[in-house]
């Protein structure tokens, strides 16, 4: 009997249930500290006011994109088939502006006050507009996502009703998804923006900023969709996945890199076209000094060169294992290249001494930013697992109503 | 089918021209804070003679204690700024109260903001503690609450009374150019910069006179006067921030 129970408490769904919960835990107290104690627990500094949760912020925003982007090659673009891999970009993307929401909460000085970006407004503001945006497209991504949490057994059994109503949603899927591709494309650069405008800091203090957030965003947040899917694939058969779907995505995201990795040089090297103290040492900083490994190792080669190379030659994009390797390096590289920019651009100290030297600092997440940090990534990989689990997130044999058939009602004949 | 397109096209017309009022309105309304701060009847302003300046840092401990600062922000830093001859030179920093400010034009929530007078003022009640003024700010000149200031201000009383609010933990602050001694000055019908009651704190402060205060609106304020008979500078002018803090550079004395 002893036997029994421990084989059923040690399934390897229950074990990753476990630690999950463990370093959910551990961030509950980490935040709850940071509620009580304030952020004077942090390694943030006026120096560096922004630091691990800002990038965590960007990053789940960035690997997010996929579902914006699916859902309008799906529903816009007609690319009907491919329909299965954007419910579930649509259920990452939704994991991921919540997991985005979370961290900026922590961040913030007075978290009490967070509804005041949406009373008190400053159009002026990138951040107002990055703020208004995320929020009303978590608010399409839960009306997107309503026909998959339609899928729960129980809601199915218990209400069947409004689980009927949930699905129904779906048939409103090209409207969703032109708000949706809105208000992305409005969010996602700016967020480039936020940076790229400040001219204090000439590292930062670039046009180019939003388009490459813009573009690594939508290379980094389909790469993660595909990642997702294939490795939910691999741990369970409750994921059924069409793998030459997914193959095709991947190839695709093989000729976006090709672009991403030339504007991302180019954004680099032309750097220092014009001299601005603070814009060559940035440069420098990234290429030669502490950032250098992130940047040419990370980055450009890992991130981009070489799942670059292995999501074009088409016999390593067939092997499944190589496939996934190579989507988890882009979104990786992407997750790095937000960490370089959000943080270098801090480190390079601008005097407003005239004349004065450009001096560097340095930031270290302390271990409170980490356990927090932590537990924002384990509340987001506990939401996929459980919607692969008990909402059918990644079922490629699924195929919604045809939206066309129920809505349009032809009167007369359309000549062509 | 072809009255459908009429009214499609007359639906597309509609749109456009309610868009175009919307945005004409929107575009009215907020050209205020993207054109810089307003000109009220006064405009204030503080000239620091750096040929003057001795680097006591008299002005920081007259700050801290009337805006009741906890001793681990400075809302005026006296830096160091080379030599000129053998002569050590500083360079004071107080709010630079810019014309097109960085930290007003980033704020999400309009927590920083301009008055008629072009003091750039901030409202800690209103604001969320995003840091991102902080970050936008050329010229550092804002503090963060890390942790909230409790227990006695070091410089009080020897240095002055608190004249404001301690703030809350979790937002940022800078120097108000002593917005409440200003204000209640003009009641009392003194005048900013001539009048000790109504100047700021730093500017009395000061031992050698290396600080002066007053309006640019006025032509016989002593800034105006200041900054007609000397060569001036102001701090990262190439940014376009358009500081009202003036700097005049301390020249090597003639032997």
């Amino acid at each position: 009997m002893l036997k029994n129970l421990r084989s059923k408490l040690f399934t390897p769904w229950a074990i990753w249930l476990g630690l999950m919960g463990l370093i959910l835990l551990g961030g509950a107290a980490a935040g709850i500290m940071v509620f009580w104690k304030g952020l004077g627990i942090t390694n943030l500094s006026d120096r560096v006011p922004w630091g691990l949760w800002i990038t965590i912020d960007l990053s789940s925003i960035a690997l997010g994109a996929g579902a914006f982007s699916l859902c309008a090659g799906v529903y816009l673009f007609g690319l009907k088939r491919f329909q299965p891999i954007a419910r579930t970009a649509t259920f990452v993307g939704l994991i991921g502006y919540t997991m985005a929401t979370l961290a900026l909460i922590l961040d913030i000085g007075k978290p009490e006050r967070f509804w005041h970006s949406m009373v008190y407004w400053n159009t002026h503001s990138l951040l107002w507009e990055v703020t208004m945006c995320v929020i009303l497209y978590l608010t399409v991504l839960m009306l997107e996502a309503m026909p998959i949490i339609a899928n729960l057994e129980w809601l199915r059994k218990r209400l069947p009703k409004i689980a009927k109503l949930m699905s129904n949603v779906h048939h409103y899927a090209p409207i969703l998804a032109i708000i949706g591709l809105g208000l992305s494309s409005l969010h996602q650069s700016s967020l480039g923006a936020t940076y790229g405008v400040i001219k204090a800091r000439p590292f930062w203090f670039k046009p180019e900023m939003s388009v490459l957030f813009m573009f690594s965003a939508i290379v980094g947040g389909i790469s993660m969709t595909l990642f997702a899917t294939m490795l939910a694939s691999r741990l369970t058969p409750k994921a059924k996945t069409s793998d030459a779907l997914i193959e095709r995505v991947a190839h695709f995201v093989g000729y976006l890199l090709i672009g991403y990795f030339y504007f991302r040089t180019w954004d680099a090297l032309a750097t220092t076209y014009t001299y601005d103290p603070g814009r060559t040492e940035g440069l420098h900083y990234l290429t030669n000094g502490p950032f250098a490994f992130n940047f040419w190792f990370v980055e450009m080669l890992l991130g981009m060169i070489v799942p670059m190379i292995m999501l074009l030659y088409q016999p390593i994009r067939m092997n499944r294992f190589w496939r996934m390797v190579a989507l988890l390096l882009v979104a990786a590289g992407v997750v790095a290249f937000r960490w370089d920019t959000n943080i270098a651009g801090q480190l390079v100290l601008m005097s407003y001494v005239p004349g004065a030297a450009i001096t560097y600092t340095s930031y270290r997440p302390s271990l409170v930013e980490i356990m927090a940090g932590a537990a924002i990534i384990a509340y987001g990989l506990t939401a996929f697992s459980l919607g692969v689990k008990y909402l059918r997130v990644v079922d490629h044999t699924l195929v919604e109503e045809e939206h066309e058939k129920v809505h349009v009602k032809a009167t007369e004949p359309v000549s062509i | 089918m072809a009255k459908q397109n009429i009214n499609r096209r007359e639906f597309l017309k509609l749109t456009a021209v309610g868009v175009a009022v919307a945005a004409g309105t929107r575009a009215v309304t907020t050209t205020k804070a993207s054109s810089g701060a307003p000109k009220g009847e006064h405009q204030w302003a503080m000239v620091i003679d750096q040929s003057k300046c001795i680097g006591c840092g008299y002005c920081t401990l007259a700050c801290q204690a009337h805006n009741d600062i906890n001793p681990e922000i400075e809302w005026n830093k006296v830096v160091p700024d080379g030599t000129v001859g053998d002569k050590q030179v500083y360079l004071p920093r107080p709010c630079m109260h810019c014309e097109k400010a960085p930290c007003v034009e980033v704020c999400p929530v309009k927590a920083s903001y301009y008055r008629d007078d072009g003091i750039v003022m901030m409202d800690y009640d209103r604001c969320i503690g995003c840091r991102y003024c902080q970050i936008a700010c050329p010229y550092d000149a804002r503090s963060f609450n890390w942790e909230k200031f409790t227990g006695a201000n070091p410089a009080v009383p020897e240095w002055g009374t608190p004249e404001v609010e301690r703030r809350p933990r979790g937002v940022p602050e800078k120097c108000s150019f002593c917005y409440q001694t200003i204000d209640r000055g003009l009641a009392l019908g003194l005048k900013p910069g001539v009048d000790q009651e109504a100047t700021p704190a730093c500017v009395n402060a000061c031992p050698t006179g290396a600080r002066l205060f007053g309006d640019l609106n006025d032509p016989e304020s002593t800034v105006s006067k200041a900054l007609h008979e000397n060569p001036s500078y102001r701090l990262r002018e190439n940014l376009g921030t358009g500081p009202r803090v003036y700097y005049l550079p301390a020249v090597a004395e003639e032997a």
